[in-house]
């Protein structure tokens, strides 16, 4: 099977992110990582690829600054791995949903090959808006299954393992289909140092994309929530007296 | 020794209750955990009182009060300890800095951080790194004040590299055991004045004085970090290779080495499996975890493949990368559990933390696994390959009564210990001597030396107050 994983680069979550004198989220010294939720998508793809054959493809929208979240991809069970130099600045959901679509169809005539199933990350760490697989899905018109931590070839049509909030459903989906992926019971590997030499090695082409993709959404302003004061503590002699304290301090604020 | 000590009463209390009000507190307010370290199978014992200090005045108006009545001090940070020194064996005034927890000047053209005793390691790493600089000590104890790994010459996995804390200190301030403030040392990076003070003080476990205030050394942060995690299928093989990184010229930033059942163990404590286990068909029975650090990634590229190849050569099964922040902070996890996930899964466990020549780890941990069968006892061990510094449990599991485990720990402690010195190592090499490894400090530097170390003590401490009955007086 043809797999295609749709990776975003995303600042190190564990970086506590401050805004900069603009206002804009101050990311620059903020080490990118390969969004979590599309390691574990590429890690599925790769343990399918090694258990069913086929070929897993990773696209990423970016420039040069992606280059090296590809090429970790590549080291870690990807075979081929595009760029979409089509950054739109401010792209809302859908219309990043539809640079992935006009991708999808660019990298399906390149590569002379249809895609099998087009796996994403449930949500970006980043901005975490959760529906660019649903988008995705709907102006590709395939079939989608969300929360899904597994998946495997039955007959004609993909038996995938789905988490619910009671427990698991599992489904069926004929293809080509887009898969929303989580976390599943196991850790992206690591490259090792051959697969790391071999991927330094390998082309990542660029490719632009036919897309004038609108943003119906615009970012308005960005903010940090505001910083809670610290509380009163109230240590009096007696507990009734601490009692009687706190309800002064009610009163005085007209709570009561 | 025996030491002989006044009790403290409730008028002694008073006095403390008055020069820190609301900060010191006696009989049942005083919270369990100062009772302990983190080794409790080493005893405990609540002191009679608790001072939450903020000021080195206050420090010094404890001691003059506990010299005037003979009563014990015990400087105590956030009791991360693994030897007992910080436990109040014989009673008296616990003195706790945890509360001169801030940082108070960074010194950019001297490359200086000034902070008080109760800052913590993490606080103090994470804090520096905003300034785009390393304070390098790394002990696998991140909320350790920084005080105690001072008072304890704690060293952790950049050791390697990097030395250990008391490279990093420059100045401190300390309050004598007879009450005066004084300071040692400056921010100068060299000096040829005298006797170092501040060395001395460094791995003092608090017998000679209380540090209220340190000056440390800082790096710029090197711009680049890889880790490396090499599975092998034996430990012997995974141990065996580490000298190569040394005749190798290649200079790892840490480097330590890990058996697999120890790999699991800590695994499952997290929840999270990092360490690949199969390669190639292959079970891993032991892991090398290296981290290389330098400012060019092309560079950097460069080592990571020469090592490679000389693991390879040496029966690396495979060479696994981590050179994102979140795959290192991975590798890493593991590894920073390990002490808790065995204290986890063990009913008690005693430890050595002996440190042998680079040369000698191979031949040392191999004899240690040997210790199993002799004794009938189940010993786990990890450590910084890089530094030939060693952790070893002994563990109490099954159905083996603590009386019974005491006596068998205890005589594979005097044999390990026994086994370092010969092979040319040392007791300790970052955890410290406090109560409980005093007999075998004493074993291995003979009467001389005791007597130079107590001399030393008395010297600073002509009654006997401060941390008595720790690193060099044994005492009944």
């Amino acid at each position: 099977m043809e797999i295609l994983v749709c990776v975003k680069q995303v600042p190190d979550a564990d970086v506590e992110v401050k805004l900069n004198a603009s206002g804009a989220p101050d990311i620059e010294k903020i080490a990118p990582v390969i969004n979590p939720f599309d390691a574990y998508a590429l890690e599925m793809a790769a343990r399918f690829k090694e258990a069913n054959g086929g070929a897993v493809t990773v696209m990423c929208i970016g420039g040069d600054n992606v280059k090296d979240t590809m090429k970790n991809c590549l080291a870690v069970g990807a075979d081929e791995a595009y760029i979409i130099n089509d950054v739109v600045e401010g792209a809302d959901a859908a219309a990043t949903s539809e640079i992935i679509a006009a991708a999808v169809a660019k990298l399906e005539e390149t590569r002379g090959k249809k895609f099998d199933v087009i796996c994403c990350g449930k949500e970006s760490t980043d901005y975490a808006c959760g529906v660019v697989s649903q988008l995705l899905s709907e102006k590709l018109g395939l079939g989608e299954v969300v929360d899904v931590i597994g998946f495997e070839p039955k007959d004609s049509v993909l038996s995938v393992k789905k988490e619910t909030e009671e427990g698991y459903n599992m489904v069926e989906i004929g293809t080509p289909c887009v898969l929303g992926i989580i976390k599943p019971d196991y850790e992206p590997r690591y490259p090792t140092m051959k697969s790391k030499m071999a991927a330094r090695k390998k082309e990542i082409p660029v490719v632009a994309v036919d897309a004038a993709p609108v943003s119906a959404v615009k970012t308005v302003k960005i903010y940090e929530p505001a910083k809670k004061t610290a509380g009163v503590k109230i240590k009096e002699e007696t507990n009734e007296e601490s009692a009687l304290k706190a309800f002064a301090m009610l009163v005085d604020a007209k709570v009561l | 020794m025996e030491l002989k000590f006044n009790p403290v009463t409730p008028e002694i209390i008073e006095q403390l209750k008055a020069i820190a009000p609301g900060r010191a507190f006696a009989g049942s307010e005083i919270n369990e955990d100062y009772a302990h370290d983190e080794m409790r199978f080493y005893g405990q014992k609540l002191p009679d009182a608790v001072v939450e200090v903020v000021s080195a005045e206050e420090v010094s108006a404890i001691v003059k009060l506990a010299n005037e009545k003979n009563v014990p001090i015990i400087p105590r940070g956030a009791g991360t300890g693994l030897a007992g020194a910080a436990v109040a064996k014989w009673g008296g005034i616990m003195i706790s800095t945890v509360r001169m927890n801030h940082i108070k000047e960074y010194d950019l053209g001297n490359l200086t951080v000034t902070v008080e005793p109760g800052v913590l390691l993490n606080d103090l790493a994470q804090d520096a790194e905003k300034q785009g600089l390393l304070y390098p000590p790394d002990p696998g104890e991140k909320f350790a004040t920084l005080g105690g790994n001072v008072s304890t010459n704690a060293g952790g996995m950049r050791a390697v590299k990097y030395g250990s804390t008391r490279d990093y200190v420059r100045a401190m301030q300390v309050v004598l055991p007879t009450g005066e403030i004084v300071n040692f040392g400056s921010k100068v990076p060299k000096t040829s004045s005298g006797y170092s003070f501040v060395q001395l003080m460094c791995g003092s476990e608090g017998t000679l004085g209380i540090i209220t205030e340190l000056t440390l050394k800082l790096i710029p942060k090197p711009k680049e970090f890889v880790s490396l995690i090499i599975p092998f299928e034996d430990l012997e093989s995974c141990i065996a290779t580490v000298p190569q990184f040394f005749l190798n010229k290649l200079e790892p930033q840490a480097l330590e080495f890990m058996e697999r059942s120890i790999v699991e163990m800590s695994e499952a404590y997290l929840e999270k499996e990092t360490f690949p286990k199969v390669v190639d068909g292959v079970e891993a029975g032991a892991y090398l975890l290296v981290t290389f650090d330098g400012n060019d990634r092309d560079q950097l590229d460069a080592i990571c493949e020469q090592c490679s190849e000389v693991v390879f050569e040496n029966g690396a099964l495979d060479v696994y990368v981590a050179d994102t922040p979140d795959k290192i902070r991975d590798a890493w996890s593991a590894r920073s559990q390990f002490l808790e996930s065995i204290q986890a899964a063990t009913d008690e466990l005693d430890e050595c933390d002996v440190v042998v020549p680079r040369d000698k780890i191979a031949d040392y941990v191999n004899w240690v696994v040997t210790l199993q069968d002799k004794y009938h006892i189940s010993i786990r061990s990890f450590g910084h390959a890089g530094d030939g510094n060693l952790h070893i449990y002994a563990c109490k599991e099954g159905d083996m009564s603590l009386e019974e485990f005491a006596e068998k720990a205890d005589l594979v402690m005097d044999e390990m210990y026994t086994k370092a010195i010969e092979m040319g190592g040392e007791i300790s090499g970052e955890h410290g001597i406090g109560h409980s490894k005093v007999k075998f400090l004493e074993k291995a530097l003979g009467e001389k030396k005791m007597d130079l170390m107590q001399g030393i003590k008395k010297v600073f401490d002509p009654n006997n107050i401060l941390n008595p009955g720790k690193v060099c007086e044994k005492c009944d």
